[in-house]
């Protein structure tokens, strides 16, 4: 019936069925603030304060070598409140971080066939990085933390460990994108956290700090990799008990 | 193609429930024609490509020098001022749909009536109602007034919202325009005295948490108005007030 084509104002009922369309500003109500501005906020402490570390410093280690790899595996294997630290401070930070960003995309209507601008670009990259960092996190974590040698109880078994996987060339290369992703998405985050909390508010003060953040991008990165190519550039090391406990009582 | 002629493709629906379909138009080309007066045209003898008689197609438009902001439309598939739009710098055939995130009324208009609920929601205005005579108001300094302008420059078109990826049925969000008013009234000496009001209504539901800064909307701004610097102060305002709240509330 309703596809009989006949112009004219629409009658009493059709009024009803109109389409009410998107919905104006709630004010004063929900919670939404708040978990938008926690997730944005937890995208740089914790979750991106442990990336720093994890790659500018503890990975960074590596590069001196398998001992003193070793020995930075044992002193964030001794801080106090090891596993505290690890559930509050990573692991949960992590899970509502990629979580809630999930629902944040899953509620945004990507357009970049229509409007293929630069910001855009950046915009779906955002959402893409951050799920195949969450996917390596996922598998790296399990490998690392809860399957095989146990490194709060061996720590010199680390750089072994390490080296098991980034030997056999498609974990290597899962590695690489993971870092380069995980770099990405945390250094245009941080370009996205200063503009959307009102830090970077003129245009050329975002152009600028894009540039900076960039450049942070190539560091976590170069880095990153720099460390991948130690690992892959020295002979196995062991990862049995009494090979490790060699390797950690060596002087740096 | 003939030179001199021009081909549209509209997008035609005749109400909100109705089936929607495709016409084809070939109309003489005249001096400096834009997208609007095509289809007046049009509707002076509204005849398809292929000699088929039909309605003239209905739209919104008023000013036709880009300063009423009624003739948002999607013109070859981006979303921007029909009156601005020059037939010469398009490429033909010219398609021409209505805007796709607001309910449709006919053809090319749709109810844009959203954007005037969300401004009356933020209090867009400047507060000087009152029994009695209120006097002169503060001097608005020439900085303020320069900074100012650019933000009075909005003509409420809802480009800005259409080209959001944030904005839509799932989030509900604000858009760029009624954040860039908040901005121009927040710094106005007598519409301050509603920025707290503003700020907590931009803390709802659908406030300015959901821009995702793709910067659409600064990029389609047919007045150029640097929304993404509103959006940063606004966003930087409603961050102050939030911790405000929380040592004095």
């Amino acid at each position: 019936m309703s596809t009989a084509a006949s112009p004219g104002p629409p009658t009493s009922t059709s009024a009803n069925d109109h389409p009410h369309g998107i919905a104006p500003l709630r004010a004063g109500q929900g919670h939404e603030f708040f978990w938008r501005r926690l997730h944005s906020l937890s995208g740089i402490i914790p979750v991106g304060a442990f990336l720093f570390e994890h790659i500018l410093i503890s990975n960074a280690t590596a590069i001196n070598g398998a001992t003193a790899y070793a020995h930075q595996v044992r002193f964030l294997g001794s801080l106090p409140f090891v596993l505290g630290l690890e559930l509050f401070g990573i692991w949960l930070p992590i899970a509502f971080h990629a979580l809630y960003g999930f629902y944040i995309w899953y509620r945004g209507r990507a357009n970049l066939i229509s409007y293929p601008w630069l910001g855009n670009w950046m915009y779906s990259l955002q959402r893409w990085t951050g799920a195949i960092a969450f996917a390596y996190i996922i598998w790296h974590t399990y490998t690392m933390r809860f399957t095989g040698v146990d490194l709060h109880e061996v720590p010199g078994a680390s750089f072994g460990k390490v080296q098991h996987e980034l030997f056999i060339t498609p974990l290597f290369l899962f590695y690489v994108v993971g870092l380069i992703a995980a770099s990405w998405h945390f250094a245009y985050g941080i370009w996205l956290f200063c503009a959307k909390w009102g830090i970077t508010v003129g245009e050329r003060a975002r152009q600028r700090f894009l540039y900076i953040c960039i450049a942070f991008f190539f560091l976590l990165s170069a880095v990153g990799l720099a460390s991948m190519a130690k690992f892959r550039s020295m002979p196995q090391q062991p990862t049995d008990p009494d090979g490790a406990r060699q390797i950690e009582l060596q002087t740096k | 193609m003939a030179e001199n002629t021009v081909r549209l493709k509209i997008k035609r629906q005749d109400g909100p429930n109705a089936q929607s379909r495709w016409e084809e138009f070939e109309i003489p080309y005249k001096s400096g024609m834009n997208v609007i007066s095509a289809m007046m045209d049009i509707a002076a003898n509204p005849v398809t490509k292929d000699g088929k008689t039909t309605t003239p197609i209905a739209y919104d438009s008023n000013c036709l020098e880009e300063i009423c902001g009624s003739c948002a439309m999607l013109i070859n598939g981006k979303a921007r001022m029909a009156c601005s739009s020059l037939v010469k710098n398009l490429e033909q055939p010219i398609t021409v749909e209505p805007l796709s995130k607001f309910p449709l009324v006919r053809d090319l208009a749709v109810d844009r009536n959203v954007l005037f609920e969300n401004l009356k929601k933020v209090k867009a205005w400047v507060p000087v109602d009152g029994t009695y005579d209120l006097g002169s108001g503060p001097r608005v300094t020439p900085q303020k007034q320069e900074q100012a302008y650019p933000l009075s420059n909005c003509i409420s078109c809802t480009i800005c919202m259409e080209v959001c990826p944030q904005f839509n049925e799932s989030t509900g969000f604000v858009g760029a325009a009624t954040i860039s008013q908040v901005a121009l009234f927040n710094d106005h000496p007598t519409g301050a005295v509603l920025k707290e009001e503003r700020l907590h209504a931009l803390m709802g539901d659908g406030g300015i948490h959901e821009c995702g800064f793709a910067q659409n909307c600064v990029e389609s701004c047919p007045k150029g108005i640097p929304l993404t610097r509103s959006i940063s102060r606004v966003a930087g305002q409603v961050m102050v007030q939030t911790v405000k709240d929380i040592f004095s509330r």
